[in-house]
């Protein structure tokens, strides 16, 4: 008995270690798939993004009619492809409408979509990847798209209508911008009383009236971070404005939804940073909060990667282009998201909520935007935790 | 064969776990291979934090353990054992507190608690003209009493069980020799009780150590770091599955410690044994004026587990937005706009129809197999199945994330992948512990004389098991089931990996507004979420008469 049950015993963990290792080989990477060195992967050229504030109409024509082309061009190959699968962090809501308006526009195309947070984005995408999995077809979202790009894992694809963006990156599409702002709370603090920019955040007068992201993780402080290191070029004047957020000694958040909701009820006055859709829906509501139309807007790309192994290759670059189109971006805009192009109207663009001449931060950072933890390693934790 | 079961429930636990344990020794930052290699576990036990981190973990896991499961332990003797009035409400009271979601009680209890915003403190203030902020929720106190609420239901359903199955005679023959009730309770019904005790304690600090929300929430405006935002970290920042897996193994450790323990203290199980072959009875304590006390408790768990977080939730999910002073005007500011939202949501039905029969199958599987193992250790004499009183447990230590990352792997490329399936079979992993650890818990209280009653007469396993264990275990079965059926039925964490693109899992979408902080339709959320689990439990327990260990 003793020995037939620690034979079974021992076949079934057996079993278990040969399915492990089945799993294990399953996704291992071949040579052609996977990035083997990290390092070498950091230096592979990428293009840098390109900021354009404003455009022309002849720029807006001219995008109209590339977009006319190309959707011609790709409809077609994409309707034989007969699927498109997303996976986005947006919320459900706004992917079903999105989705909706894309299959309305494209009859033919069904499209699928999967949300999930950014690293559960990544953790399933390159897991898939490493898998050999033809599985989904593009990534939808603001962090998760450049870290799966420095994987191998998203086919370069250069949008046609680049010349009315805000941000073009030439490889991932931007579709939509994240722009984050200076909210606060109209009932705890005055107008005349409020920071005038991004650095004033860091004047000891506001300790204990600030929320603050936490810097150290891949989030809208860290990302403006990166933005004023970029723009300044100073060393000093950005170790001196990271050494004043510490020295305030104030509560860090890791979910900037929830820190912002604490704003509202009145923890804390000021909110660094706040999402600007976040703001303007809170706004439109009447809730009592308010953004510093001063400080600048800071840009974050919102991008549709195309998976290097998209079964649906065509159908993808089509949806891409869509979104950034006129039809796409009002779709875009009607679910609250910020649009991509400069040359479109609405509540949410930074000509309507900064004012004309706004000079917005982006977020252009290609070691941050790819390997976030080594930017803070570099640039943030030695001042915050030294 | 009840080896056979045991072996392959135990393989398709350990498989996915052999899967992230393999990768910490192998894999770096996800998309780039690495060699294998010691890098993670180098990085791990060089960060200076680690051990500031886990002290902060264990006092955090430890007190909420404490609280919960005292708590719980509490209710279900008072529950079972005295003569409390308002029996029907008495039972009825502890029962719907484990319908809230531990994130719904988060997001209430920081609206209650908060320094400046918090309604308490507000209360205070108003009526009392106390201006000291009296209540803090970002504060380690904060954080092991929202936590330890959460812990309560694993308390009362495994001590309640235990309490109702009691050899009458241990106690009486105590009466006889002159002992008062109260120096029975502590010198034999509570030692009695210290299987299942220790069986809810070490999962609910377990729970504790890998749970994420309460750290999140509330330790980091407080500043008080955890040790499993150290792996969440690996995951969400560096998307270093290999480091996150890494970082896991200090808590398989600790696991491994704690199962240690409890192992120990329970080596001597007959002595425990409450239900023996000579036929048992409740007896009701009279306990005196003490029943009103009794009741005073019970209503205020009631109220402090549920009454109070709902009620907020309700005001929050209909007034515009939440501030104290737009909170106390309600209901002459409510608006129904995010319930609209709410019901409109595109997975709302699909979802919670996927989520209902996932649940029910999932629960029922889960308890069947966790009693069969449990009875593979404890009740045959096949040698190495001490085995599987680690195995069984292990999911436990891994924070969802990662364990839901090692079943993606598994599933990809079989024809389970992206199929309900998976996400069946990974609910499963993740939840057996508790079936398994309920059902040690309650066998090791029923005494061998019964079975070896049995086998002299030349029964064999199957005859113990479904003519003597089984029917000895319907307390407990019930109570697994209902816990299991509600915690499966709102999970995010391993559902959102093992779901795919057109199958949703009603939780996953509805919890999401909780996750990315959008409180009102959150609040409205689960308060649709919650009537429905309320309407669905008294369903059950009324009119099919439904015992969930009551």
């Amino acid at each position: 008995m003793e020995r037939k049950s620690r034979t079974m015993i021992a076949a079934a963990l057996s079993a278990s270690f040969w399915l492990a290792g089945v799993a294990w080989a399953a996704e291992k990477p071949t040579s052609q798939d996977a990035v083997k060195d990290p390092k070498a992967a950091a230096q592979k050229a990428i293009p840098k993004q390109v900021t354009k504030a404003d455009s022309s109409a002849a720029a807006t024509a001219a995008a109209a009619k590339a977009f006319e082309k190309v959707s011609a061009e790709l409809y077609p190959k994409a309707k034989q492809e007969g699927n498109l699968v997303v996976y986005s962090v947006w919320d459900v809501e706004h992917l079903r409408i999105i989705t909706e308006a894309f299959m309305k526009r494209y009859p033919g195309i069904k499209a699928t979509y999967w949300q999930g947070r950014n690293p559960e984005i990544v953790t399933r995408a390159l897991t898939e990847f490493q898998g050999g999995q033809a599985s989904w077809d593009v990534v939808l979202s603001d962090n998760a798209p450049p870290v799966i790009r420095a994987a191998g894992a998203i086919q370069s694809y250069e949008t046609v209508q680049k010349d009315v963006l805000y941000l073009h990156d030439p490889t991932m599409p931007t579709v939509s911008l994240q722009i984050q702002a200076l909210a606060y709370n109209t009932k705890k603090i005055k107008p005349a009383d409020l920071p005038k920019s991004w650095e004033e955040v860091a004047n000891p007068k506001y300790k204990g009236m600030i929320a603050l992201d936490d810097p150290m993780r891949a989030g809208p402080l860290s990302s403006m971070l990166s933005g004023l290191k970029t723009q300044w070029k100073d060393d000093a004047r950005y170790n001196n404005f990271v050494k004043g957020l510490k020295a305030l000694n104030v509560p860090v958040h890791k979910s900037t939804s929830a820190m912002f909701r604490l704003v509202i009820s009145g923890e804390y006055a000021i909110c660094m940073p706040a999402l600007l859709h976040d703001v303007m829906e809170e706004m439109h509501k009447g809730t009592p909060v308010g953004y510093v139309k001063t400080v600048p807007p800071v840009l974050f790309p919102r991008q549709a990667g195309i998976y290097v192994k998209a079964p649906n290759p065509n159908a993808s670059k089509l949806f891409a282009e869509w979104l950034i189109s006129e039809e796409g971006q009002k779709t875009i805009d009607s679910i609250g998201r910020e649009s991509a192009r400069n040359d479109f109207k609405s509540k949410t663009s930074i000509e309507a909520a900064f004012g004309k001449g706004a000079k917005p931060l982006p977020v252009t950072d290609q070691l941050f935007l790819e390997d976030p933890k080594k930017w803070l390693d570099t640039y943030v934790k030695p001042i915050w935790e030294g | 064969m009840p080896l056979v079961a045991s072996a392959i429930a135990g393989a398709a636990i350990i498989t996915p776990v052999l899967v992230v344990m393999w990768r910490s020794f192998t894999t770096g930052k996800l998309g780039f291979t690495v060699g294998l290699n010691l890098t993670n576990y180098l990085r791990v036990f060089t960060d200076r934090d680690l051990v500031p981190m886990l002290s902060n973990s264990v006092i955090y896991a430890g007190g909420a353990a404490l609280l919960g499961t005292g708590l719980g332990a509490s209710l279900a003797w008072i529950v079972a054992r005295t003569n409390t009035p308002g029996k029907g409400l008495v039972e009825l009271m502890p029962l719907y507190p484990i319908l809230m979601p531990p994130i719904m009680k988060n997001i209430a209890w920081i609206l209650l608690l908060a320094p400046r915003s918090g309604i308490l403190n507000g209360m205070l203030q108003q009526f009392l003209g106390i201006d000291t902020l009296v209540f803090n929720a970002f504060s380690m106190a904060g954080m092991i009493w929202v936590f330890g609420l959460a812990c309560v239901p694993l308390g009362y359903l495994f001590l309640l069980p235990v309490f109702l199955s009691f050899d009458p005679s241990l106690e009486e023959s105590a009466y006889i020799a002159g002992s008062k009730p109260v120096r029975t309770m502590f010198k034999i019904t509570f030692p009695l009780a210290l299987p299942a005790f220790t069986s809810a304690l070490v999962l609910n600090f377990l729970r504790g150590l890998r749970s994420f929300e309460t750290p999140v929430l509330q330790g980091t405006p407080g500043n008080i770091k955890v040790f499993v935002s150290r792996v969440y970290d690996s995951m969400a920042l560096e998307f270093n599955t290999g480091l996150a897996t890494a970082y896991s193994v200090v808590l398989v450790v600790m696991s491994i410690i704690t199962l240690y323990f409890y192992i120990r203290a329970t080596r001597f199980s007959e002595r425990y044994a409450t239900i023996t072959g000579k036929g048992y009875r409740v007896k009701v304590i009279d306990i005196g004026p003490w029943k009103y006390l009794t009741f005073a408790a019970v209503l205020l768990y009631f109220l402090v587990g549920i009454v109070i977080p709902f009620i907020v939730l309700i005001v929050v999910s209909m007034i515009p937005y939440f501030d104290y002073d737009t909170f106390m005007r309600f209901p002459f500011n409510a608006v129904l706009t995010n319930y609209y939202t709410v019901l409109r949501h595109p997975s709302f039905m699909t979802g919670l129809y996927n989520s209902l029969i996932l649940s029910v199958t999932i629960a029922i599987v889960t308890v069947l197999t966790g009693i069969v193992m449990a009875f593979t250790i404890y009740r045959t004499r096949a040698a190495g199945t001490k085995v599987f009183e680690f195995i069984g447990t292990l999911p436990l230590a891994f924070p969802p994330l990662v364990l839901s990352v090692g079943l993606l792997i598994i599933f990809i490329g079989t024809p389970l992948y992206n199929s309900l399936w998976a996400l069946g079979l990974g609910l499963f992993v993740a939840y057996f512990p508790y079936a398994f650890r309920n059902a040690s818990g309650a066998i090791v209280n029923i005494h061998k004389e019964l079975d070896e009653a049995a086998w002299v007469h030349g029964a064999r396993w199957r005859h113990v098991f479904f003519k003597i264990t089984l029917p000895i275990l319907k307390p407990s079965v019930g109570g697994a089931l209902f816990y299991i059926f509600i915690e499966a039925i709102r999970n995010v964490d391993v559902a959102v990996l093992l779901t795919s693109p057109g199958k949703e899992y009603g939780p996953v979408t509805l919890f999401e507004y909780f996750r990315v902080g959008q409180w009102a339709e959150a609040a409205a959320g689960g308060v649709i979420y919650l009537i429905i689990l309320i309407v669905a439990v008294s369903v059950a327990k009324f009119a099919f008469k439904m015992k969930f260990s009551l």
